[in-house]
């Protein structure tokens, strides 16, 4: 397969930190019904490495992918995206940092069931108003292996090409950050292999940064480095892991009373 | 932009079926409405028309131009409804989708155009439709026109005219753009986050905006019920259209609210069936769903009844009116020239003979500083004073009915409130010669709509112009005599036809009852006919959104035909509160009709359009329960764990 997306890395050299937050903490609700989903966190998210966050149900992984994603308005804390802070930046700025710096792929795919794969890969450049070469579109389609579904609806593919049209959704724009919630949480076990040796590779070769929320230990394997939350808190951190290592820690993580 | 518009609206075009009808449905009758008015005014009165024949074509076109622009007006005010709730109901379904916009880079103005967007092509898809059905809808327009006899026989509309085209063309558009304003702005709020909640806090249905105007709608309505209980007639009559009008969209706003609790009072009923139980927790659950079936239903309803009741109880007090005012015990319609003859007939002890006579009147009216001369042709009568007096409570605004004699004459119920002065002089024209006339008295206007207009004393009219008019006789009988002794003599002696008062007094109402029945019945014929369209439209967008759920029910066990008929049970029930909340309305706005009935006349004349009530309600129930039927059969036609497992 060829490179995923035109011309290499200039993203490693840009933005040595692609996104970061520093003492972040979300509180839902208050009084009696608070709940601090994220207490003080503190995490980097470097180019050209991919960061995968786990924890129990409830410990706050999806926030914190919120948060530093700017969806979701931290209650303290600082964020920084592309060496920008967002803390309490606009609607319109975050916005236009969504067009140019984010990617995002989910559990479910979240593609747009009237468009077709081509259509859906060239949305959000269509959508910063930048004309979009029909060859770039088919490129990176052809990237994830799909060169052949150009026209197809997504009712028509199956989950993991769903998926693989997602992420290059995501890759078009060249985000400075790809934010991954589960991606291979709705996916039978091949399909999974091949949507994460396609984000290795992107890794690898192109500098990507990704931060991705899992819960299956083969899937934060592939990743450099994992951290583990618990009631909001980073708790943990390997380097270089191997599933049983993970599934491991993840297990004491369970175990332990809260 | 454009092309994912059309995208979506390709994918989605079950959604906009229903605001596409609509804006064809307004598109055309603008259309036709403006075709029929260019069409009357180029349809010149026929040259050697009497003056008679000249103002009847004349207030027949005028009322036809009323009638045509409250058309106008409801249809621009209906379809802007329907295609308001239709997007309304899509930005709620695809919040999701919207927010995945949000999320891959839109920006909130980008939404907001994405919806213009779909609504021009709707507009336009519904224009192109409406265009076409405007020639055939303007065909139509004036044979009813004709047969409500607004419109003179033989009145052939012009079926294409330019401006009206592309007049109708820019509302069919604007209108969609409008409908779209609101959503469109909702739209803008959904949360790029969105998209990643599974299930999403679905927008609130119940916004600041519809509590607003729910509340205070009914405030008013409660307020105006209040007012009638003691108002007079022509006040309650008033308040009785107000009460309709904001009673029915008080309730539809607040439907999402009412109509779960009316839910749970049919619930009682409804818990006996297992079918039910599922209705009934689907009723309150899918209370977006609900609302909008029921709130179409209410609305129309509401005005429906409440107007024909209005209508139908005033035509009622009118007669009652007359019965009281006539002072006799038959009435005789003849010929002008029998009438003199009925005082001779045996048994008949006083005869009043009032003839509607050919001749013009020319006066001056006088109104908010303006005045100005016109002919009158119809309702002129020429009475013998004395014998009238006998025969009639004479109720009068002004001067008096004893210097009625000599070249004098005496303004009608119907001249009541047109601004001519007591004291001034009109010019009659009788057999082509001028007589000028003293106004001396004007009587007190009664309930009914086409009343005498002027009265004469019967020398002023020569007996052969007399004998050409058409008559109608008051008779008292003789002591000792029966009444229908005498009626029998008139009709041998070939003199009339003779009725009792009671008769004749029901007689008029009835035809009252007719001509407002028969401008209501367009203007809410085509109120129903989007009803239908709004109704059809929520029942099967809803049908459509519930196809994973109604999966879920499948594969819980239900068979196919169980969920068809749990979900026909639930519309069914949604109807059938809709029709109550509407009736409840109604009632409120007939309330005040039958408090002044009592006072006025110390016995109840409400006239409730039962005929009318029932057809509405069989209506409603047959094209709720078939839409419901068919579109829980489309949502249920593939397997269900194809549904369940597939997102997209």
């Amino acid at each position: 397969m060829t490179q995923l997306s035109g011309p290499p890395p200039a993203r490693s050299a840009a933005f040595p930190i692609a996104a970061e937050l520093r003492d972040v903490s979300r509180v839902h609700g208050s009084g009696s019904a608070m709940v601090r989903a994220l207490d003080g966190v503190s995490l980097a998210f470097p180019a050209g490495s991919w960061t995968a966050v786990m924890g129990p149900s409830g410990s706050g992984k999806s926030t914190l992918l919120h948060c530093a994603a700017g969806l979701e308005r931290v209650t303290g804390g600082q964020v920084f995206l592309a060496g920008q802070e967002i803390t309490g930046a606009p609607d319109a700025v975050l916005t236009r940092l969504r067009r140019k710096k984010i990617g995002f792929v989910f559990q479910s795919f979240n593609l747009m069931g009237s468009l077709t794969a081509e259509q859906n890969v060239a949305l959000p450049l269509k959508l910063a108003g930048v004309r979009v070469p029909r060859g770039d579109v088919r490129a990176v389609l052809e990237a994830v292996g799909l060169g052949d579904r150009l026209r197809h609806r997504p009712r028509e593919l199956s989950g993991g090409q769903q998926q693989r049209v997602a992420i290059a959704r995501a890759m078009v724009t060249r985000p400075a950050v790809l934010f991954a919630d589960e991606p291979t949480g709705a996916l039978d076990s091949a399909s999974a292999r091949t949507v994460l040796s396609l984000l290795r590779r992107m890794v690898d070769e192109e500098g990507q940064a990704i931060a991705m929320v899992t819960h299956d230990p083969a899937a934060a394997a592939r990743a450099d480095t994992v951290v583990f939350l618990s009631d909001g808190r980073l708790v943990d951190r390997l380097d270089r892991p191997t599933a049983a290592q993970v599934a491991e820690r993840l297990a004491r993580l369970e175990a332990a009373p809260c | 932009m454009l092309s994912l518009s059309f995208s979506t609206f390709r994918d989605r075009w079950r959604l906009f079926a229903g605001a596409i009808v609509a804006v064809a449905l307004g598109v055309a009758l603008v259309q036709s409405s403006l075709l029929v008015m260019v069409s009357t005014d180029r349809a010149p009165v026929p040259p050697g028309a009497s003056g008679r024949v000249r103002e009847q074509i004349r207030e027949g076109y005028a009322g036809a131009a009323t009638l045509l622009g409250m058309t106008v007006m409801l249809s621009v005010f209906l379809t802007v409804f329907i295609v308001g709730s239709t997007f309304a109901f899509t930005v709620a379904q695809r919040r999701r989708d919207l927010a995945l916009l949000r999320l891959v880079g839109g920006g909130r103005g980008q939404l907001v155009l994405l919806l213009l967007a779909e609504a021009l092509l709707l507009g336009l898809a519904g224009t192109a439709l409406g265009a076409a059905a405007g020639v055939p809808a303007t065909w139509a327009q004036a044979r009813l026109l004709i047969a409500l006899g607004f419109l003179p026989d033989g009145f052939a509309p012009v079926l294409w005219d330019s401006g009206a085209a592309v007049a109708s063309a820019c509302v069919g558009i604007a209108v969609s753009l409008a409908g779209v304003l609101a959503a469109s702005r909702r739209a803008a709020k959904v949360r790029p986050l969105d998209a990643l909640r599974d299930t999403g806090a679905s927008a609130r249905v119940m916004t600041p905006m519809r509590w607003l105007s729910g509340v205070s709608g009914l405030a008013l309505t409660v307020l105006m019920v209040a007012l009638a209980q003691s108002a007079e007639l022509l006040g309650a009559m008033m308040l009785a259209l107000g009460i309709s009008i904001t009673g029915g969209v008080a309730l539809s706003a607040l439907s999402p609210l009412v109509v779960p609790l009316a839910g749970r009072a049919l619930g009682v009923a409804l818990r006996r069936s297992t079918l039910g139980e599922i209705a009934q927790a689907n009723l309150r659950d899918g209370v977006r769903r609900s609302a909008s079936t029921a709130a179409p239903l209410i609305v129309l309803v509401a005005l429906l009844v409440g107007l024909a009741g209005t209508l139908g109880s005033l035509a009622l007090m009118s007669g009652e009116e007359q019965r009281r005012l006539v002072r006799g015990d038959l009435v005789v319609e003849s010929p002008g020239a029998a009438a003199e003859r009925i005082a001779a007939v045996p048994g008949v002890a006083a005869a009043s003979p009032e003839v509607t006579v050919p001749i013009s009147v020319t006066a001056r009216h006088h109104e908010e500083g303006r005045s100005w001369r016109r002919t009158h042709y119809s309702g002129i009568v020429a009475v013998d004073p004395p014998a009238y007096r006998r025969a009639h409570k004479v109720r009068l605004l002004a001067g008096s009915f004893d210097r009625l004699r000599g070249r004098t004459i005496a303004l009608g119920p119907g001249m009541a409130a047109e601004g001519v002065r007591v004291g001034s002089t009109v010019t009659a024209r009788v057999g082509g010669h001028a007589v000028r006339l003293k106004v001396v008295a004007a009587f007190v206007p009664t309930l009914e709509n086409y009343s005498e207009t002027f009265l004469v004393p019967r020398d002023v009219v020569p007996a052969p112009v007399r004998a050409g008019g058409e008559a109608q006789t008051v008779v008292r009988v003789a002591p000792g005599t029966e009444p229908a002794q005498v009626r029998e003599r008139v009709r041998a002696a070939g003199l009339g036809r003779a009725r009792t008062v009671a008769q004749w007094a029901d007689a008029r109402t009835a035809e009252q009852q007719r001509g407002n029945l028969g401008i209501l019945a367009v203007l809410m014929g085509m109120a129903g006919g989007y009803a239908v369209v709004a109704v059809i439209n929520a029942v099967v967008i809803a049908g459509t959104e519930r196809r994973a759920e109604f999966a879920a029910a499948r594969v819980a066990g239900m068979s196919r035909p169980q969920v068809v008929r749990a979900a026909l049970v639930e519309s069914w029930a949604v109807t059938a509160i809709g029709l109550v909340l509407g009736c409840a309305v109604a009632g409120g706005a007939l309330s005040g009709m039958l408090a002044a009935s009592l006072r006025g006349a110390g016995r109840p004349l409400v006239a409730v359009p039962w005929t009318l009530l029932a057809a509405v309600t069989v209506g409603a129930f047959a094209v709720t329960g078939a839409t419901s039927v068919w579109t829980t059969f489309s949502a249920t036609r593939p397997r269900p764990v194809t549904l369940l497992t597939t997102r997209e």
